[in-house]
């Protein structure tokens, strides 16, 4: 492991952390997110890490535009959405069944919450490095083939480079792993962010 | 393998075709992929029974060229290369079809890159005189499609609005 690949996996487990304690305190019961891959792909294998199932997934995007721009993305399968919608709404688990403005404002909500906290926190733990903060967009509901999302994410940063760096993060509700996790897909300006040139080319093996 | 007489120019599952990736199938067989706001260019050529589906992400090369299919330009260029290198033919009387190019999210503005990519494309099949006899595009949703190498028909799934077919 590099040394900037440590520092990294720090950021993004500080960025976690904070995208935990919001969500736990939004839900109303214990929540963690966890860091499940921080790497760099070539673009054909990110635009797979959904799969290619036919099955329609829920999810919410938001652009993010500063220091460390980029998109941020809340996905999940529809069970598990509309299970986090019935939670918010503080209704019995099974009742939401379609995407209704009510559901579809309870998931939005969330991923404005959880996307601030985990982006602020990246921002903070590269604040030491002179950034700017980060300006959100409003979350964007989507409700599409998971392929079609992931390849929407790619395509809304200026894609120059046929290699990108994506961070994907899980969820446990109440210690239950839920179908749902966030992909922060940085630009070109979020890259240089948080993958400064190191003056320790060689890392630490 | 599938049952085509020539394999696609993709890796392992063999008919399905990746972003920035081409496919080539002749004789019988699918060919298949997702798009949201990349554009599934699908040339044909019935008298032989030969299609490529060129899964394409961005306009222009701008003198990048790699992957050829990540381009409309390159793309159109090496896909047709191909489909005359599997039938054994120096020209190719072909029709084309394209399917994609959503704005999937509300904040992009200008001039989407799913547009971008739809006009750019028919713009070089204009240019080499290569009619398109079908197309959906534009939309909010991603699209699955699937191309039957005999009959050059497409099928296209629209996330939660149905399928329809272009024949």
């Amino acid at each position: 492991m590099t040394a900037n690949d440590t520092r990294l996996a720090a950021i993004f487990h500080h960025g976690a952390a904070d995208a935990s304690s919001a969500l736990a305190k939004w839900l109303g019961r214990p929540a963690t997110l966890s860091v499940e891959r921080l790497e760099t792909l070539p673009i054909e294998d990110a635009a797979a890490v959904m799969g290619s199932s036919e099955t329609l997934i829920c999810g919410c995007a938001m652009r993010i535009d500063g220091a460390i721009g980029g998109l941020l993305l809340l996905a999940a399968d529809d069970d598990a959405g509309l299970s986090l919608a019935d939670t918010l709404l503080e209704r019995p688990a099974g009742t939401s069944t379609s995407w209704g403005d009510l559901e579809r404002s309870a998931v939005i909500e969330t991923a404005n919450i959880v996307g601030c906290a985990y982006l602020n926190a990246i921002c903070a733990a590269l604040d030491s490095a002179g950034t700017d903060g980060i300006l959100p967009s409003p979350p964007v509901f989507l409700r599409d083939f998971p392929a079609s999302v992931m390849q929407a994410v790619l395509m809304e940063q200026p894609v120059l480079s046929d290699i990108v760096l994506l961070a994907r993060t899980e969820f446990r509700i109440d210690g239950t792993p839920v179908a749902c996790g966030l992909v922060f897909l940085p630009d070109a300006a979020g890259v240089a962010a948080l993958l400064p040139p190191t003056s320790d080319p060689g890392g630490s093996e | 393998m599938t049952s085509a007489d020539v394999p696609p120019v993709v890796a392992r599952s063999g008919d399905s075709v990746a972003i920035g990736q081409i496919g080539i199938a002749k004789g019988s067989g699918m060919l298949r992929t997702f798009v949201g706001s990349c554009v599934g260019l699908v040339l044909h050529v019935r008298s032989h029974r030969a299609a490529g589906l060129a899964h394409i992400m961005l306009p222009a090369s701008n003198g990048r060229g790699t992957p050829p299919g990540k381009y409309a330009d390159t793309a159109v260029a090496e896909t047709l290369r191909l489909l005359r290198e599997a039938v054994g033919e120096s020209t190719l009387a072909c029709t084309a079809k394209l399917v994609g190019g959503a704005t999937m999210f509300e904040f992009q503005s200008g001039t989407p890159i799913g547009e971008q990519n739809v006009l750019s494309l028919e713009r070089i099949l204009g240019d080499l005189g290569i009619p398109i006899t079908g197309r959906l595009c534009g939309g909010r949703h991603g699209r699955r499609l699937a191309v039957d190498v005999i009959t050059g028909t497409v099928t296209v799934e629209t996330a939660g609005q149905g399928t329809e077919t272009l024949a």
